[in-house]
C-alpha cells in the first residue's frame, strides 16, 4: 500500500473503510502462491479421502455420465452428431461442461463455505476462488487424457479419422475461456449468495438450464435458424464449438462469434474480479 | 523512543442490526421500497441505513499509537469491541470510519487451528495453517521439525487430524501458531483455552516473545493478572469506546474498580422504614476495607471489617448474630456466629473481622441473621453487602483461575530436607 505523501511518516500499510477497485494485486498474489498451491492440493486430497477408488473418480464420473448421455440423447432422442461418433461428441461436451459446472458451483458459495477462514485470518480473498479454479482445471487436465485416449482408440479402430486443423491450437484457449467465464460467474454469484441466501436455490437450477442453451449435448448446427441467436449470444457457444472443431473437426462458429466470446469473457472476468475485490472486505460483516 | 508501528485514528465500526445480512432478498427489496417511498415524501437526503433498524457502534473513535516492541493488553467486558478492534487491525473486516496505519508484518491468532481440515493429516495441516497464518515456505520448512517436536505428535503426523484426541489437536494447532514470527503479533485470549498445562505453555510462549523487545504484541484478555504481568501498556474498551489507556497496572486497576458493583454501606435513618420486624430492625450494615497505601480496590490481601447496628425491641432477650458469606454461585462460603448475650432493648452493635489473605477472588454478598435463644431466627437480612475481591499475585507465573472457595494463607514450610548432622566417633 502506498505511503501517504502528505506526511513525512512512511507507513507500510493502511486500513480504512474505502473499498478499492483493483483487479488483481499481482505482487500480493505472488507472495501467497504457496498458499494457493496448498489449497489446490488440499481440495484434491479432501475429495478422495476415504474413497475406495480415490482419484479414479476423476475419470469415472464423466464416463458414467457419458454412458447415460449416449443412451438418452444418442440412442433414444437420436441427436444428430454429424460425422463424429456420439461417444466422442458427448464426451468432449461433458468434459468441458463439467469444468464449467464444477467451477461455477464451487465458487458461487465461497462466502458461506469458507466463512470459517474469512472471519479468522486475512489473506487475499481471491485466493479461494483461484484455488477452486486451479483444482478444477487440474481435474480437467486429467480428464482430457481420457478424451485423448478415446480419440486414439477410435482412430486406431478406424471408426473416426482424426484430421489435423489449425483450430487445434485453440483447444487450450477454449478451455481457459470456459474456466474464465465460469470463474467470473462464480465470483459474481458468490457476492450475491453471501448477501441473499435465497439465490442458492436458483443457482443449481440455473446452471442446469444453462446447459441447454450451450451446445453441450447437441451441435450448434442442429439449432433451427430462428433460435440460433439464443445460442449465439451465449459466449460459451462459440468456445464449445471451437473446442470440438479443433479436436473432432466439426463445429459451427464464425470468427465474429469467436471474437465476441473472447472480448466478452475477458471483460466479464476483469469486471468480476474487480467487483469481488471491492466487495469482499465488506461481505465479511454479513456472512 | 522507538517508532510507531500501529496508529489508529478515529477508528469506528458500525453494525446495522437486523438489516443487511439478514440474508433474504425479500426483506432487502422491502427495505429498498420503503426507503424509496419515504424519500418521495420528505427526507430525500436522509442517510442510507438510518431508519427503523437500530445501529450499533461496535467501536467509536478509537485512537492510539503503538510503538515497536511494546506489549499491549486490551481489556473490557464481553461486547466491548475488543475482538472487533483486533479484526480491523488484522484486516479481516474494514472500519466504517477512521484509519489504521502501520509498519511491518501482522500475524494474528484469533483461534486455535485456523484452517485445519479434519480429513487431512497433521503434516498437511501444518503447511496449510502455516501459510494461512502468514508464514512463508522457507519458514515452515525450517521450523517444521521444531513444530512437530513441540507438539509431540511425531507418530501421528500422517494420520488425519480428525482421529486426534482434542488435546493432540490443540497441541498441534498451537505449535504452528507458536512458531509464527511476525513483526506485530495479535492474539486473542481464546488461545489460552485447554487444560492448565496448555494455558501455561501459551502464556510462557507469550512471555518469551514479549521479552525479545523487537516484537510488538497486542493481547486481548480477561485474565487481569496476566495483563498486569505480561503487558506494559493496556487499553480498556467499554461499549466500543476507549475508557482509558496507559500503563497496564493503572488500566487494570481502574477496570477492576469499575467492575466492583459493590454496595458496602446500607443505612436507614428512619427506624420505621428500616428492614426488620416487631422484634428487631436493621439500622445499618457496612463493610470497611483496610486498604494498603495507594490501594483503591478490594483484593485478596485486603482485611475487611463488617459492622452493623440494629434496633432491638425485646428487652432481656438472649441474642446472637450470624454473618453468611455467599459467592455469586449461591454457595455459602462461611457462616460465622457471634457469642450469645442478654441484650436490653435499644441499639445493639456488632463487628466482625475477615482477615486478608483469606478470600479467593470473586464476587460475594453477605447476609445478616439475628437469632434468639441460640436457635430461633428472629430476622434474616439477605444480601446486605455486595462486594468483589480482585485477584492479586506476586512471585508466580501462573495466571489461570485460582482454585478453591477460599484462598487462605496458611503457614507453609517447603524446602530441601535437612540432613541430620553426621556424627563421627
Amino acid at each position: 500500500m502506498a505511503a501517504d505523501p502528505g506526511t513525512n511518516d512512511h507507513w507500510e500499510w493502511e486500513i480504512d473503510h474505502r473499498a478499492r477497485w483493483g483487479i488483481v494485486d499481482l505482487r500480493q498474489l505472488w507472495s501467497f502462491r504457496h498458499l494457493l498451491g496448498r489449497l489446490i492440493r488440499r481440495e484434491f486430497l479432501v475429495n478422495y479421502q476415504q474413497t475406495m477408488l480415490g482419484p479414479l473418480w476423476v475419470v469415472l464420473q464423466p464416463v458414467l455420465t457419458l454412458v447415460v448421455y449416449v443412451l438418452v440423447f444418442g440412442r433414444w432422442m437420436a441427436v444428430d452428431t454429424g460425422t463424429v461418433p456420439p461417444v466422442l461428441f458427448f464426451l468432449s461436451g461433458i468434459l468441458l461442461w463439467g469444468l464449467c459446472n464444477d467451477l461455477f458451483t464451487g465458487t458461487a458459495f465461497i462466502f458461506t463455505h469458507y466463512s470459517y477462514l474469512f472471519t479468522k485470518v486475512y489473506f487475499p480473498r481471491v485466493i479461494i476462488p483461484l484455488s477452486i479454479g486451479g483444482t478444477h482445471l487440474a481435474r480437467f487436465a486429467i480428464q482430457f487424457f481420457l478424451l485423448i485416449g478415446v480419440l486414439f482408440f477410435y482412430g486406431i479402430t478406424g471408426r473416426f479419422e482424426f484430421a489435423f486443423n489449425a483450430w487445434l491450437f485453440f483447444v487450450l484457449p477454449a478451455v481457459l475461456l470456459t474456466a474464465a467465464f465460469s470463474l467470473a460467474m462464480g465470483l459474481i454469484f458468490s457476492i450475491a449468495t453471501a448477501r441473499y441466501r435465497d439465490l442458492s436455490n436458483i443457482v443449481h437450477l440455473g446452471i442446469r438450464l444453462a446447459m441447454f442453451i450451450t451446445p453441450v449435448i447437441y451441435p450448434a448446427a442442429m439449432v433451427p435458424e430462428g433460435l440460433r441467436w439464443l445460442v449465439r449470444i451465449n459466449p460459451l457457444s462459440a468456445v464449445f464449438e471451437v473446442f470440438r472443431y479443433g479436436l473432432l473437426g466439426q463445429g459451427l462458429f464464425t470468427p465474429g462469434d469467436l471474437i465476441y466470446s473472447v472480448v466478452f469473457i475477458t471483460l466479464f472476468l476483469l469486471f468480476a474480479l474487480a467487483w469481488f475485490n471491492k466487495l469482499a472486505a465488506k461481505l465479511i460483516d454479513v456472512v | 523512543m522507538s517508532k510507531i508501528v500501529i496508529q489508529a485514528s478515529q477508528v469506528s465500526k458500525l453494525y446495522r442490526l437486523g438489516t443487511v445480512g439478514t440474508g433474504s432478498l425479500r426483506q432487502d427489496v422491502q427495505r429498498w421500497w420503503s426507503s424509496v417511498s419515504r424519500a418521495g415524501r420528505s427526507s430525500f437526503f436522509q442517510e442510507r441505513g438510518r431508519g427503523d433498524a437500530p445501529n450499533l457502534w461496535a467501536l467509536k473513535d478509537i485512537n492510539f499509537d503503538i510503538r515497536q516492541g511494546e506489549v499491549w493488553g486490551i481489556v473490557g467486558d464481553n461486547g466491548a469491541g475488543k475482538s472487533t478492534l483486533l479484526k480491523i487491525i488484522t484486516r479481516i473486516i474494514q472500519p466504517t470510519k477512521g484509519v489504521v496505519r502501520g509498519r511491518g508484518t501482522v500475524g494474528s491468532l484469533l483461534e486455535v487451528g485456523t484452517g485445519f481440515h479434519p480429513e487431512l493429516s497433521g503434516r498437511e495441516n501444518i503447511y496449510i495453517s502455516g501459510y494461512l497464518l502468514g508464514m512463508d515456505k522457507q519458514q515452515i520448512r525450517q521450523r517444521f521439525d521444531e513444530i512437530v517436536a513441540f507438539s509431540g505428535i511425531e507418530q501421528f503426523l500422517d494420520t488425519p487430524v480428525k482421529r486426534y484426541s482434542s488435546g493432540m489437536y490443540v497441541r498441534l494447532a498451537f505449535s504452528v501458531a507458536a512458531h509464527l514470527e511476525p513483526d506485530i503479533l495479535i492474539m486473542d485470549e481464546v488461545l489460552a483455552v485447554g487444560d492448565t498445562s496448555f494455558q501455561k505453555k501459551c502464556l510462557d510462549k507469550m512471555q518469551q516473545l514479549a521479552r525479545d523487545g523487537e516484537r510488538t504484541i497486542l493481547f486481548v484478555s480477561h485474565q487481569m493478572p496476566a495483563v498486569r504481568h505480561l503487558c506494559q501498556h493496556a487499553m480498556w474498551l467499554h461499549q466500543g469506546q476507549m475508557v482509558v489507556s496507559g500503563t497496564a497496572t493503572e488500566v487494570v486497576d481502574k477496570y477492576i474498580g469499575s467492575m466492583q458493583q459493590q454496595r458496602l454501606v446500607q443505612q436507614w435513618d428512619d427506624p420505621a422504614a428500616a428492614p426488620g420486624n416487631e422484634f428487631v430492625r436493621i439500622l445499618s450494615v457496612e463493610m470497611i476495607p483496610a486498604f494498603l497505601e495507594g490501594q483503591e480496590t478490594i483484593d485478596i490481601r485486603t482485611p475487611l471489617t463488617v459492622r452493623f447496628l440494629i434496633d432491638n425491641r425485646m428487652s432481656g432477650a438472649l441474642l446472637n448474630a450470624g454473618l453468611h458469606l455467599y459467592n455469586y454461585a449461591g454457595e455459602c462460603i462461611f457462616d460465622v456466629a457471634s457469642t450469645a448475650i442478654i441484650c436490653e432493648a435499644g441499639r445493639v452493635v456488632g463487628e466482625c473481622q475477615i482477615p486478608g489473605q483469606f478470600l479467593n477472588d470473586g464476587s460475594y454478598y453477605i447476609s445478616l441473621i439475628i437469632v434468639r435463644d441460640t436457635s430461633i431466627p428472629v430476622y434474616y437480612h439477605e444480601g446486605a453487602i455486595h462486594f468483589e475481591v480482585a485477584d492479586y499475585r506476586e512471585n508466580t507465573s501462573w495466571f489461570g483461575k485460582w482454585k478453591g472457595a477460599v484462598r487462605p494463607h496458611f503457614p507453609f514450610r517447603f524446602g530441601n530436607q535437612q540432613q541430620p548432622p553426621s556424627i563421627t566417633i
